[in-house]
């Protein structure tokens, strides 16, 4: 379903420098199809996301895609990375609205390292962006990492 | 038209206001299906084997999990925004930020209480306004620990 190879090692904190780069994430063209399933799956239901006609109405025109939507792909981003129980804390901000058929990439910088509550830890900037490079969602994240023993 | 505009902008008066706890249940099926949706096919969101061969006690959450409990646990949040004057039609979603306090497992039961902590009206330069609003959901598990915190902005469009 992605382009980039799930990569089961494990990270550690020593693995980790200011500046690495996250691998990216390249997902599939956004089909109605998928806002549908994501509709159902999340119980976000607005008809926005799913019915062209509220968004010619409403003045988004045409169907949008569930901004949650993006940050899940970013999630992804950051699982593949870290893994879903590293991460202490992820927020992002929803810059621009994604419509059918936009490819959205998934990229990530680590910005700190840094030990708190006897853990090491990393912290980054995450975002994702669509085919012609526009931003749709910028985030941060900060993650625990193990040491090497 | 003025009054009909401003009965529809969003009380000031209910900054600090929570809502009645709502209760869900961390279900696999449920991550599984959102893993799916997103086009997530790591096998630690779809197999309990797979995730404890990877050291997970049970199937985990994703990233973005916990916005399946508002939704599907909170199904009246709908109602509860319309009536702090919120047009959920004119909805869009400007932030959303989560704090991961605890791990969350299937089989857990989680209850959330959410409290608006901000709202704002903005005039646009075109003379169109917006309210700014900003919620926040605390969750404990069955053992009263807390587990998630999340934060949630939204713009609603005039």
């Amino acid at each position: 379903m992605t382009t980039n190879t799930q990569t089961p090692t494990k990270l550690y904190f020593e693995d980790v420098q200011v500046g690495d780069e996250i691998p990216k994430l390249v997902k599939e063209p956004i089909t109605h199809l998928r806002l549908v399933r994501y509709a159902g799956a999340s119980g976000d239901f607005n008809p926005l996301h799913t019915d062209h006609r509220i968004g010619e109405m409403i003045g988004t025109g045409g169907i949008i895609a569930h901004g949650m939507l993006i940050m899940g792909f970013v999630g992804q981003l950051l699982s593949d990375y870290v893994g879903p129980a590293a991460l202490r804390k992820f927020d992002v901000r929803f810059k621009g609205m994604t419509r059918l058929d936009d490819v959205i990439t998934c990229t990530g910088t680590i910005t700190e390292k840094y030990e708190e509550n006897g853990e090491g830890r990393i912290a980054g900037k995450v975002q994702a962006t669509d085919q012609n490079g526009d931003v749709k969602v910028a985030g941060t994240f900060v993650a625990t990492l193990p040491h090497k023993e | 038209m003025q009054r009909s505009k401003e009965e529809s902008m969003f009380d000031t008066s209910k900054i600090g206001q929570s809502f009645s706890p709502f209760t869900i249940e961390v279900e696999r099926g449920k991550i599984h299906e959102l893993a799916l949706a997103i086009g997530d096919d790591n096998p630690i969101y779809h197999s309990q084997e797979a995730a404890q061969a990877a050291g997970y006690k049970d199937v985990p959450l994703s990233p973005t999990g916990p916005t399946t409990f508002g939704f599907w646990g909170n199904p009246g949040r709908g109602k509860e925004l319309v009536d702090a004057g919120i047009n959920v039609m004119r909805i869009l979603h400007g932030e959303e930020e989560y704090e991961y306090l605890s791990p969350i497992y299937p089989g857990d039961i989680l209850t959330g209480v959410t409290t608006i902590i901000s709202g704002k009206h903005r005039q646009g330069r075109d003379g169109s306004s917006m309210d700014i609003v900003t919620t926040e959901t605390r969750y404990t598990n069955q053992n009263n620990q807390q587990v998630l915190s999340t934060r949630s902005t939204i713009v609603v469009r005039e």
